[in-house]
C-alpha cells in the first residue's frame, strides 16, 4: 500500500512534466497507466490538479506585468482585489460591479491611496477597540453572565466542551449543574455547538419558552418575547409554556405529528401552548401564540448563521428589514424615510460592521441617496 | 477514463477536504495516520461513486471516513476511547457551517495569494513564472540560473504546498507543516 506521501509525490511528479515543454503521447500512455494502477493514485492527482488549475487564477493578480517580473510577497494587500487584508473589506459586490479577474492591477497609482488605507485602518481598528470588541463577563452565584456590545461577536466556550458564540448586543446567563446544562438567553441571538451529552440536556431558556437539545447545532435569536430558532444539526425540541415554563410544567403531549417525518410540509403550524421536534434545516419562528416551523434547505438555513463570518445575507429581503439588521450591528443608524424606498428588495453579502459599504452599494446600484450625520444616515429616493 | 466522474469528484467531494481533515484530526487520536485516512476514504467514494453516484456526496463522505475508522478500529482491536466516542456522534461533528459553501472568488484569490507568499522564494518565482507568465520551463530555467529538471522540481513542490494550502481547514494544521515535516524526514532519511 502506498502511503498518501509517496502518492501525492508520484502524482506532482507527473503533473510537472506533464506541465512542462517536452510531454510525448509515450509519457501521456505511461500516466493513464500510472492512473489506471489504483484508486488511490487517481484520487491523489485529482486532488493537485485541482489545485494547479486554480492556481491559474493567480493570473488576476499578474495582469499588467511585464512576464518575468514577480511582485514581491505581499504586494497584493494594497490592490483593488485585497481590501479584504482586514476586517473591513467591502461587501462581496453582489449589488455593485463584480469583481472582474482581469482588471489590470493598479501599481503606480496606489500611493496615495494607500497612505490613506493607512490611516483609514489604523482608525478602525482604533474603533474596535474602543468599541471592545469581546464578551463581557461576570459570575455570580445565579450562574456566570455574558454579553456582547454592538457589533461585538464572541465565542464563549464551556466547560462541558460546547460552545455558544453570541451575536451583537447579546446577554446570556450560563448554569451547568450535573443535570442540566441551562441558558438563558436575556437578549438578543446566539449559535450553540452543544457537546453530545445525553444526561445532561442543553436547555436554552427565553421567557416561557425553551430550546432543549442533546448534542446538536442551532442558534435562537430573541426580539422581545419572540424568539427565531435556526437548527443546522441535529435535533432540538421546543416548547411554550403558557404560564411558568420551568422544569415542572407540564409538557403538553405533541399537538402535532412529529415534523422530522419524511414527507414535511413546508410549513407547519403549533399552537402555544404546545412542544415541536426540529431538525436540521428547520426555522421556527415562536411567539406567544405559538410557533411556525418551515423547514428550509440547509444551505438557505445557514444564511441565518452568516452573522458568525461577520456577515449578513439577505435574498429578496426588503429594504426595511435589512437596514433593521444593520442597525442590530452599528450604533450609527440608518433610516428610511420613504416607503417606496423602504420596500426595494435587495439580495448580497455585506460585511455586517460596514453599513457605509451598504450604503454605497444602495447609491450605485439603486440611485438611493443619502444624507449622513455622525450617527444617523437617512436613504431617500 | 470517466471525466464526468473525476469532474463530480473534484467539485463534490475534494471542495469538503478542509472540514474532512478536521474531522479526522479530532476524531482519530494518531495525528499522523490522518492523511492516510483522508487518501483511504477519498479511495472508497471514488469507487463506490464508479457504480452509482451518491444522492448528498458530503454526507457519503463523512460517512465513509466514519466507517473507515470504525474498520481500522475494529481490526486493531485498539480501541481509543476517545474515537469511539466520537464516533458515535457523527452527526455532531459534522461541521455544516464553515468551508464547504465555496469560498467567494474574491475569497480563493485571496488565499491562493497567500498560498504563493508562503511558498520558498525560488519555489514562489517559478511557480509564477510558469502559471501566470505561461513562461516556457526552459526560459524559467535561464532566467533563474537553475537547471530544467530544478523548475520542474519547483513546480512540484509548489502544486503540493498550493493544494495543501488552498483546501486546508482555517484552525490549526495549514498544510504546510504537513509537507515540510516530510521533507524534513526525507532529508533525516538521507536522499534517496
Amino acid at each position: 500500500m502506498e502511503s498518501h506521501r509517496q502518492l501525492e509525490d508520484q502524482a506532482a511528479a507527473f503533473l510537472a512534466r506533464r506541465d512542462g515543454d517536452d510531454w510525448t503521447d509515450a509519457n501521456q500512455a505511461e500516466l493513464e497507466q500510472w492512473l489506471t494502477g489504483s484508486t488511490a493514485r487517481r484520487v491523489a492527482f485529482l486532488r493537485l490538479e485541482a489545485a494547479w488549475d486554480e492556481a491559474r487564477r493567480l493570473k488576476a493578480l499578474g495582469a499588467g506585468l511585464l512576464p518575468g517580473s514577480v511582485p514581491p510577497p505581499g504586494e497584493w494587500r494594497h490592490t483593488p482585489f485585497f481590501d479584504s487584508e482586514t476586517d473591513l473589506r467591502r461587501p462581496s459586490d453582489a449589488l455593485g460591479e463584480p469583481l472582474n479577474p482581469t482588471r489590470p492591477v493598479q501599481r503606480r497609482s496606489t500611493g496615495v491611496r494607500t497612505a490613506q488605507r493607512v490611516r483609514f485602518l489604523t482608525l478602525a481598528a482604533a474603533v474596535l477597540l474602543a468599541l471592545g470588541i469581546g464578551a463581557y463577563f461576570t459570575s455570580s452565584p445565579k450562574g456566570d453572565r455574558y454579553s456582547t456590545p454592538i457589533g461585538g461577536i464572541e465565542t464563549v466556550p464551556l466547560r462541558d466542551g460546547s460552545n455558544i458564540t453570541l451575536n451583537t448586543a447579546t446577554q446570556v446567563r450560563i448554569e451547568l449543574t450535573p443535570t442540566e446544562r441551562h441558558i438563558r438567553l436575556d437578549e438578543g441571538e446566539a449559535f450553540f455547538e452543544v457537546a453530545h451529552d445525553p444526561n445532561r440536556p442543553f436547555v436554552v431558556q427565553v421567557g416561557t419558552k425553551r430550546v432543549i437539545a442533546v448534542g446538536t447545532k442551532f442558534s435562537v435569536r430573541r426580539d422581545g418575547d419572540d424568539i427565531r430558532v435556526t437548527v443546522m444539526e441535529g435535533k432540538v425540541r421546543v416548547e411554550t409554556a403558557a404560564t411558568g415554563g420551568g422544569q415542572g410544567s407540564n409538557r403538553v403531549a405533541a399537538t402535532h405529528k412529529s415534523v422530522a417525518g419524511a414527507e414535511m410540509p413546508e410549513f407547519t403550524r403549533v399552537s402555544s401552548p404546545g412542544e415541536a421536534l426540529l431538525i436540521a434545516g428547520s426555522v421556527a419562528s415562536v411567539g406567544d401564540e405559538g410557533m411556525v416551523i418551515e423547514q428550509k434547505p440547509l444551505a438557505e438555513a445557514q444564511d441565518d448563521l452568516s452573522w458568525r463570518q461577520g456577515y449578513l445575507t439577505f435574498h429578496d429581503t426588503s429594504l426595511a428589514d435589512a437596514v433593521a439588521e444593520f442597525n442590530r450591528y452599528n450604533t450609527h443608524q440608518i433610516v428610511i424615510e420613504d416607503p417606496a424606498v423602504a420596500a426595494i428588495r435587495i439580495s448580497g453579502n455585506f460585511r455586517a460592521l460596514n453599513y457605509a459599504a451598504f450604503v454605497r452599494v444602495l447609491g450605485d446600484g439603486f440611485a438611493i441617496h443619502a444624507r449622513t450625520s455622525d450617527d444617523t444616515t437617512t436613504l431617500m429616493k | 477514463m470517466d471525466d464526468s466522474l473525476d469532474t463530480w469528484f473534484k467539485h463534490e467531494i475534494l471542495v469538503h477536504e478542509a472540514s474532512l481533515v478536521r474531522y479526522l484530526l479530532r476524531t482519530w487520536p494518531n495525528r499522523q495516520e490522518v492523511y492516510d485516512l483522508r487518501q483511504d476514504t477519498y479511495v472508497r467514494v471514488y469507487e463506490a461513486a464508479e457504480k452509482s453516484r451518491p444522492q448528498s456526496p458530503k454526507s457519503f463522505l463523512f460517512a465513509t471516513a466514519r466507517n473507515l475508522m470504525a474498520d481500522h478500529i475494529r481490526r486493531r482491536r485498539i480501541v481509543a476511547i476517545d474515537a469511539v466516542g466520537d464516533l458515535d456522534a457523527l452527526n455532531v461533528l459534522i461541521d455544516t457551517i464553515s468551508s464547504e459553501h465555496r469560498a467567494s472568488g474574491q475569497e480563493e484569490l485571496r488565499r491562493l495569494a497567500e498560498a504563493i507568499d508562503h511558498l520558498p522564494p525560488k519555489c514562489r518565482e517559478a511557480v509564477w513564472m510558469r502559471r501566470v507568465d505561461d513562461m516556457p520551463q526552459k526560459e524559467v530555467a535561464t532566467r533563474l540560473g537553475i537547471s530544467q529538471k530544478t523548475v520542474e522540481k519547483h513546480v512540484m513542490k509548489g502544486m503540493k504546498l498550493l493544494a495543501a494550502a488552498m483546501f486546508r481547514s482555517d484552525e490549526g494544521n495549514t498544510g504546510e507543516d504537513e509537507v515540510r515535516e516530510a521533507d524534513k524526514k526525507e532529508k533525516k532519511r538521507g536522499k534517496p
